[in-house]
């Protein structure tokens, strides 16, 4: 039975209804003679609340509410990547053709071009075993996707009785049917987003998301499968920081969710990232990308519904056997989303008018990460890495979205205001952030780039650590007060926060950094430091290192050095080790 | 819009606040427009926030003191409030709900346009890209405004925010082209020598003939406040995208927007967020803010520069805070510069325009802009640490280079910051000047620039 | 020779000395005096030219304050002729409804209006108020409208009906003034584009 009611109560997005008590939680519903898009979210007797997705002014009571029968779903298919979605998977594109550049209501679109027609190939034949998950064949969605068409989870599997031959199809060709399941299998299926998409085992996250930043990847490394945030005041560069991470973290798809946040920084993605390249494939980073867009003044309540949205996209690439990035900027409007719902709904409140389940959802939300093996056959381990922006007001640390966001990550960037006011991008502050995959991602580096790496990375905090001690004692007593070396400690930390955690996004050679380059940036500085030392034991002057002209030459290495000449870092080595060398009376043991 | 009247109820259930709850209402939308008229035949206007149960909460714009249960009547009009818009509406001068104050009539409409606006669809947007010269060098040089731009002016009570954002409009130019420009002033609450301020300023460079004044001042009423902004920005839209203009809107104070929301949360009785303030003042707030940008396909921009004056000069109060995580950066005005008589007082370390960086550049404005820019942040923001210390050590205890550093900061408040009120300066003026304040240090401090850009234009002083 | 005379060597010399030195002094005040004419001159003719510049800056300044100040004055003049117009129009329209034919057609107007006051107030239990020229004409339609009932007082107005609910709660004005306040807004476009606005 179809629930059929109607309007009682209209207050902003929020609508009761009564004559409902045939509809479902979480039932998708039409709302009014606009026919709006709303879902139910409390059910009372007869009456449904209901949270509408678009704008309700000009509703009246007396208006029909008619069910759908189905919960709030995504279309997972080919076409998903490169798309720009409203909340609510609505194609933005779609949206502008049919009510122009401003969003209007009651538009029904489909989320992917239904009769765009794909190649596909089988990669199964009549009489195999299938199960749920297992991929039957595949299409080539973009340069970059091999696209898996898989058994949809919540189709029973069993033998193939039918498999249509290698050829185009468009996404409501029947391609499969199998002795077991009702319903043939097609290019595509629904999911509702509520609902975590079925894997079949977890693994513990050991290789890191290699980002191209260097505070991140050298200092706070995030795991593949892993999750992180990153909070921030206004102005603190979380955003351009975001940017970064979905423009060269090296995954196969990035989930952008822009939820609650600026319309232009949707548009700059949608403007910059088609010219820009895959450093490892050379191919437009959109060609990877989906868009979920919710900015700050559409409607609230597909803000909420929108991370649901994204992370569900996520997680069908995920059971591909890919490596997926989400990043939801931010998490904090999706939490005033819900307390806007909940005190419509009037909820007893908790702290700072948040609803008492806050916790829960952000904890069921980043549950969702992960690196796992895939559902069915063949044997495939993809990951869904979730990093959520979070906007603590007042620059505020201890608001409860921060601190309850922080009991479910594992990895910390947190922004400082000061640091930015001083112009240091990105502007995580190195001794408030952490990562808790330090030493699961250790053997990586180990084993990919150099097994000093660990070692190197330990002195070169240390370098910080003792550098934010001493400044107590600068700030109280002077520069004066301190002995030779620690003064050049000061200044080495001075040439790590210029030479390797400051990066320049907007500057063509900086915005990148392998691996490789890290590794190297690094071993210069702390090579420099330990020459440094010696060079002070042995009666250097700090002057005249002080005036050394390589430091200079060190700190522009990160703009200067192209990812192609790296060998040019490997000469600076002997650049600072002649320098050494020249000052007087010197000798030099590194 | 139909010939269709609304229908008059009389039936007041309650007056609390700014509210008014109509009981036994039929057909009542939300959103609707609302017609309170009182025993005198006084007209108020109000909308509909809720309706249900046969009763509307009505909000009246012009307050509800004098009103009585017993004598006061509401009529639905059956249909949101809309402002009638035309070509006519440049120069005139209207009240916080745009009717004319200017003794001229009700301008002739093209069309009638919902003040709520829709959202801007993301995909329709054309990124911000050209460059906006103000002639003030710190925001050309350092804060870039750029068209379709939302830059606000972050302040406190009685600093030269309303001089700055004056002379902004006054100057406000795109080099290299003959679009047309107009400015929207909207004055939320702010006192009328304020408000005249700027209209002269207009008057005086002739440019009140391509602008729209709508006036709420401290004495009229506080709800009103709630609706100045959406017709001021309902205007600049018909004039950006119906008829191809550029139009620079400067909403003052923002404030006192907010201190209504608030009153009406309050009245609601709603659970508040952060000092009272209702828990949707961000979302409230985006749907001001985010109307300023470009579209595809379409000539004219909105460029919003709003002005806030922050409660004890506090940026982490919730006006200042929330509307810094919706606009494109912020103009922080500091107290310290503004008492030692500097114009314009920026502080430009808590500043930033996060659209610059594609504004700038070769072919927009030059090619070492945004890092002789970084380099003076950096210079700027060095000094200021060494000041400090200096403070405690006393000169003499500071290094060679760190003296350089307390030049460089004296250079660049006096010689590139100050800036005289009618002083306009060219964007290759601005330029030179910032590379002159870094000439002050020797060439190897200077890190954050190429040095193919230090050969073209570092000249040790 | 004697003294005298080497004295008046020595007189004569530093005489031609400081002759020469007069003359090349005067020579160089001359020269020094022209230069400094001629420098002045420059610095006259800049500040000269300086002074003219900011005069025409000062000039152009006034002339766009005076030329856009001017413009807007005569589209203001404009705009109050043709509100004007617009206002003598409907003072015309407003004289041929006040003395309109109360004819058959007429009635079917006030029972339609009569129709949607009783739809959009909901109820058809009503009283209608109308003015003395109108009475007749509603009084003829009652019949029709059963639960409607005529209010004795007359209203002022140029024709039509007002109605409200028997518990008084409800009002809805459907007088000819109503209408055509609600379509003043609309008309006037129409006839401001009669004066070629």
């Amino acid at each position: 039975m179809v629930a059929k009611g109607r309007i009682v109560w209209v207050s902003g997005p929020a609508v009761k209804a009564d004559g409902m008590s045939d509809a479902k939680m979480y039932e998708t519903v039409s709302v009014g003679d606009a026919k709006l898009i709303g879902e139910v979210i409390r059910l009372t007797g007869d009456v449904a609340f209901i949270q509408v997705y678009e704008s309700t002014s000009g509703l009246k009571p007396g208006e029909p509410v008619v069910g759908t029968g189905n919960p709030l779903s995504v279309l997972l298919g080919p076409g998903i990547i490169g798309q720009i979605y409203d909340g609510i998977q609505r194609p933005l594109k779609d949206l502008a053709e049919k009510s122009g550049s401003f969003i209007g209501r009651g538009i029904t679109t489909t989320p992917v071009d239904m009769n765009k027609k794909y190649k596909f190939t089988p990669k199964v034949k009549v009489g195999d075993t299938v199960q749920p998950g297992s991929i039957i064949g595949s299409v080539q969605e973009t340069d970059l996707i091999e696209h898996g068409i898989m058994v949809p989870p919540d189709h029973a599997g069993g033998k193939i009785t039918k498999i249509v031959s290698e050829g185009t199809y468009d996404l409501e060709t029947e391609l499969a049917t199998t002795d077991n399941g009702k319903t043939p299998i097609k290019m595509y299926h629904y999911w509702p987003v509520r609902k975590p998409r079925p894997y079949k085992s977890r693994y513990d996250p050991t290789i890191p998301l290699l980002t191209g930043q260097r505070v991140i990847d050298t200092f706070f490394p995030i795991a593949k499968g892993g999750t992180g945030s990153i909070p921030g005041a206004f102005g603190t560069g979380k955003t351009v920081t975001l940017h970064q991470i979905a423009k060269w973290a090296d995954s196969q798809v990035v989930v952008y969710i822009g939820c609650g946040e600026r319309g232009n920084e949707m548009t700059e993605v949608l403007v910059e990232f088609p010219h820009l390249k895959d450093p490892r494939t050379g191919k437009p980073l959109m060609d990877r990308t989906v868009l979920v867009a919710n900015t700050s003044n559409m409607p609230v309540a597909a803000r909420e519904a929108s991370i649901y949205t994204g992370v569900t996209i996520a997680e069908y690439y995920r059971d591909m056997g890919k490596d997926v990035v989400l990043v939801a900027d931010s998490t904090s409007r999706w939490a005033e989303a819900l307390r806007e719902m909940s005190g419509r709904l009037e909820e007893m409140p908790a702290e700072e008018g948040y609803p008492s389940y806050l916790a829960s959802r952000l904890a069921e939300f980043y549950e969702r990460a992960g690196r796992v093996r895939a559902q069915g056959s063949p044997d495939r381990d993809g990951s869904v890495t979730l990093i959520g922006a979070v906007s603590p007001s007042g620059g505020d640390f201890t608001e409860p979205v921060t601190t309850h966001t922080m009991r479910f990550i594992k990895t910390f960037w947190a922004l400082d205001a000061k640091l930015a006011y001083s112009r240091h991008y990105p502007s995580i502050n190195w001794m408030n952030s952490y990562s808790g995959y330090l030493a699961d991602i250790g053997k990586w580096w180990g084993d990919n780039v150099s097994k000093d790496w660990f070692e190197l990375r330990r002195e070169a905090y240390g370098i910080l650590q003792r550098e934010d001690t001493l400044k107590e004692i600068v700030r109280l007593l002077g520069p004066e007060a301190l002995p030779d070396e620690e003064k050049l400690i000061l200044e080495v930390a001075r040439m790590v926060k210029i030479g390797i955690l400051q990066q320049n996004s907007f500057d063509d050679v900086d915005t990148y950094c392998s691996p490789q380059k890290q590794f190297k940036l690094l071993t210069l500085l702390v090579d420099f430091y330990r020459k440094g030392q010696a060079a002070l034991r042995e009666g250097a002057s700090l002057a005249d290192i002080r005036a050394m002209p390589v430091i200079a030459t060190l700190l522009k290495a990160r703009m200067e050095v192209k990812e192609d000449e790296l060998a040019k870092l490997d000469a600076l080595s002997s650049t600072i080790e002649s320098e050494f060398k020249n000052i007087s009376g010197v000798k030099v043991s590194a | 819009m139909s010939a269709q009247g609304g229908v008059q109820y009389s039936k007041i259930a309650e007056i609390k606040g700014p509210l008014v709850i109509v009981d036994g209402v039929e057909s009542v939308a939300f959103d609707e427009l609302v017609e309170i008229q009182t025993t005198d035949g006084q007209r108020r206007l109000g909308k509909v926030l809720e309706v249900g149960n046969r009763k509307a909460i009505v909000q009246v714009f012009e307050g509800t003191t004098g009103l009585s249960v017993s004598g006061t009547s509401a009529k639905f009009v059956g249909k949101v409030m809309e402002m009638p818009v035309s070509e006519q509406v440049l120069g005139r001068v209207f009240d916080g709900l745009g009717r004319p104050i200017d003794g001229l009539p009700d301008p002739i409409a093209e069309k009638f346009i919902d003040i709520n606006g829709a959202p801007m669809n993301p995909e329709q947007r054309e990124y911000p890209r050209d460059f906006i010269q103000t002639g003030v060098s710190v925001i050309d040089g350092m804060l870039t405004l750029v068209r379709g731009q939302k830059l606000p002016i972050f302040s406190g009570s009685g600093m030269s925010h309303n001089i700055l954002a004056a002379q902004i409009a006054r100057q406000a130019a795109v080099v290299g082209t003959s679009d047309e420009f107009a400015v929207v002033f909207a004055a939320i609450g702010v006192q009328y020598s304020e408000a005249e301020y700027f209209r002269r300023s207009l008057e005086e460079s002739g440019a009140l003939k391509r602008s729209v004044l709508f006036l709420n001042l401290a004495d009229d009423p506080a709800i009103e406040r709630i609706i100045t902004p959406r017709v001021a920005l309902t205007v600049a839209e018909y004039l950006a995208y119906d008829l191809g203009m550029h139009v620079l809107v400067i909403l003052t104070d923002m404030t006192n927007y907010a201190e209504a929301l608030r009153e009406i949360s309050a009245a609601r009785e709603e659970v508040p967020g952060r000092k009272g303030y209702p828990g949707y003042l961000y979302t409230d707030l985006s749907t001001i803010y985010e109307r300023a940008g470009r579209l595809r396909d379409k000539k004219g921009s909105v460029t919003q520069m709003p002005i806030l004056t922050m409660p004890s000069d506090d940026i982490t109060h919730p006006i200042p805070d929330l509307t810094g995580y919706i606009t494109e950066g912020q103009i922080v005005l500091g107290r310290d510069l503004f008492r030692q008589g500097v114009y314009p007082p920026v502080n430009i370390l808590m500043s930033l325009s996060r659209i610059m960086k594609d504004g700038i550049g070769e072919g927009r404005t030059r090619g070492d802009h945004q890092e002789i820019s970084n380099q003076n942040y950096d210079a700027y923001s060095r000094a200021q640490e060494v000041r400090a210390l200096a403070g405690i050590v006393g000169k003499a205890g500071l290094t060679g280079v760190d003296l350089k550093y307390l030049e460089v900061g004296d250079g660049f408040e006096k010689e590139f910051l100050t800036q005289g009120v009618d002083e306009n300066r060219t964007i290759e003026e601005t330029l030179g000047l910032q590379w002159k304040v870094v000439s002050l240090l020797p060439k190897n401090e200077l890190t954050k620039v190429k040095d193919k850009f230090i050969d073209q234009y570092y000249k040790e002083r | 020779m004697g003294v005298d005379s080497a004295l008046e060597r020595t007189v004569e010399k530093i005489l031609q000395n400081t002759e020469q030195q007069i003359v090349s002094s005067l020579k160089e005040a001359l020269k020094s005096s022209q230069a400094t004419l001629a420098n002045s001159q420059a610095t006259l003719e800049q500040e000269h030219d300086k002074i003219l510049a900011e005069g025409k800056k000062e000039a152009e300044k006034l002339e766009k304050q005076i030329i856009g100040n001017a413009d807007l004055d005569s589209r203001n003049k404009q705009l109050l002729l043709v509100e004007e117009s617009i206002e003598k129009v409907f003072e015309k329209a407003i004289a041929k409804l006040q003395s309109a034919e109360r004819g058959s057609d007429y009635s079917k107007l006030i029972s339609s209006l009569l129709q949607e006051s009783i739809d959009t107030i909901g109820t058809s239990e009503i009283i209608i108020q109308t003015n003395s020229k109108d009475k007749s004409v509603v009084q003829s339609l009652l019949s029709k409208f059963s639960g409607a009932t005529l209010s004795s007082d007359a209203i002022e107005c140029l024709g039509g009906i007002r109605v409200q609910s028997k518990d008084g709660t409800m009002k809805f004005d459907n007088t000819i003034d109503a209408r055509l306040d609600r379509l003043k807004p609309l008309i006037r476009k129409d006839i401001a584009s009669k004066f070629g606005r």
